[in-house]
């Protein structure tokens, strides 16, 4: 019992300092509002230090840790989701949305951020997991992995995201 | 194929909190988030509470057997429904197997766990209901008689309101079997 729950303390403190940083950009992508984003975050911290006793290694501790706090940020956006009423939309849908950069000059880093979360916290669940994970740096085959979709599909969402940022980021975020 | 590698740099160069614990403080926390969760839960839980004290004066005051019974009958009805709520209501904390379910598998099965909840409202929200009403429907006429026009007028109430509970829910139910058929077909071996 004292080892799995040392296994269990120790691969904790591994995924809080390996994707500590990541985990709050998530949980930023799921809720705008602060003090929700901290609980979500919290809860996520948690559900990941619960899971750990019963990983079994089959999958990747990167994935895992992934599957984990998408899941619970899933769980998060559907209850919020009946509380607000609030539209999501798919990738698809954004892919109508005027360009953002038409009469505009390039902005600062800090808009351009602001704008993305915008466009990420408009998703649904499953294109948000497709769309963070890009932004994340992962591969189509770990996306896949994580969030259950097929390859063919991760990679159609994946060619949507790129025609997206493009879009909406051209010249904006380019020119650093 | 720039803007896409500034779009992750942008992304992954966000300012971070840092927020991180040890084991010992995440036990902490866990222990309070769970008190918290439940605190939630109790004031989710309130107005049936108060609905059930209320009930429970009724029947302690009531003058006669079909009163009683009536009453009775409304509270077993109540606690049941909070029973309920609390069995197929959103789950408590997270499943500690929940790593090993892929985005897709959790998301259907959290919209599938949603929409048998709405779409069964009928057997464990309104039918409890059902025994205290026609209860007080056999009290009103025993004690009553003279005014069997006015527990008319509160049945068809009472029937439209069940009616337009059990539509709501009902249109719930579609609205979130269309997401679910909306979800692609698990394709990805785990």
């Amino acid at each position: 019992m004292a080892a799995v729950e040392s296994t269990q303390d120790e691969l904790y403190q591994d995924a809080a300092s390996t994707y500590g940083a990541a985990l709050e950009r998530l949980a930023r992508a799921y809720e705008a509002d602060v003090e929700i984003r901290r609980d979500l975050l919290q809860e996520i911290h948690i559900a990941l230090w619960r899971s750990f006793e019963g990983f079994d290694g089959r999958c990747s501790l990167r994935t895992w840790i992934y599957r984990v706090a998408h899941n619970v940020a899933a769980s998060h956006v559907l209850h919020q989701f009946r509380a607000r009423s609030r539209m999501l939309v798919g990738l698809e849908e954004l892919e109508n949305l005027p360009d953002a950069n038409s009469g505009q000059h390039a902005a600062d880093r800090s808009h351009a951020l602001d704008r993305l979360l915008a466009l990420i916290q408009r998703l649904k669940p499953l294109d948000r997991h497709v769309i963070l994970s890009y932004l994340e740096g992962l591969d189509a085959a770990s996306i896949g992995e994580i969030t259950g979709l097929s390859s063919g599909n991760v990679a159609t969402k994946i060619h949507r995201i790129k025609a997206l940022l493009a879009r909406q980021f051209q010249g904006e975020v380019g020119h650093d | 194929m720039t803007e896409m590698l500034n779009a992750q740099e942008i992304w992954q160069s966000q300012p971070s909190e840092g927020m991180q614990m040890s084991a010992e403080a995440i036990r902490k926390r866990a222990t309070k988030f769970e008190r918290k969760i439940w605190r939630r839960n109790l004031r989710e839980s309130v107005a049936a509470v108060v609905v059930i004290v209320a009930f429970s004066y009724f029947f302690v005051t009531a003058h006669d057997i079909p009163y009683r019974i009536t009453w009775a009958l409304f509270i077993a009805g109540m606690v049941w429904v909070i029973v309920q709520l609390y069995r197929k209501g959103k789950p408590k904390t997270m499943p500690a197997d929940i790593g090993s379910s892929t985005c897709l598998e959790f998301f259907r099965s959290e919209l599938e766990r949603q929409r048998d909840l709405v779409k069964d409202v009928w057997t464990w929200y309104l039918a409890p209901m059902v025994p205290g009403y026609v209860a007080l429907n056999v009290a009103w006429a025993v004690n009553r008689p003279s005014k069997l026009a006015v527990m008319a007028l509160l049945d068809v109430c009472f029937v439209v309101l069940f009616i337009g509970v059990w539509q709501l829910n009902v249109w719930a139910a579609r609205c979130l079997q269309r997401s679910i058929d909306q979800l692609p077909s698990a394709e990805n071996p785990r």
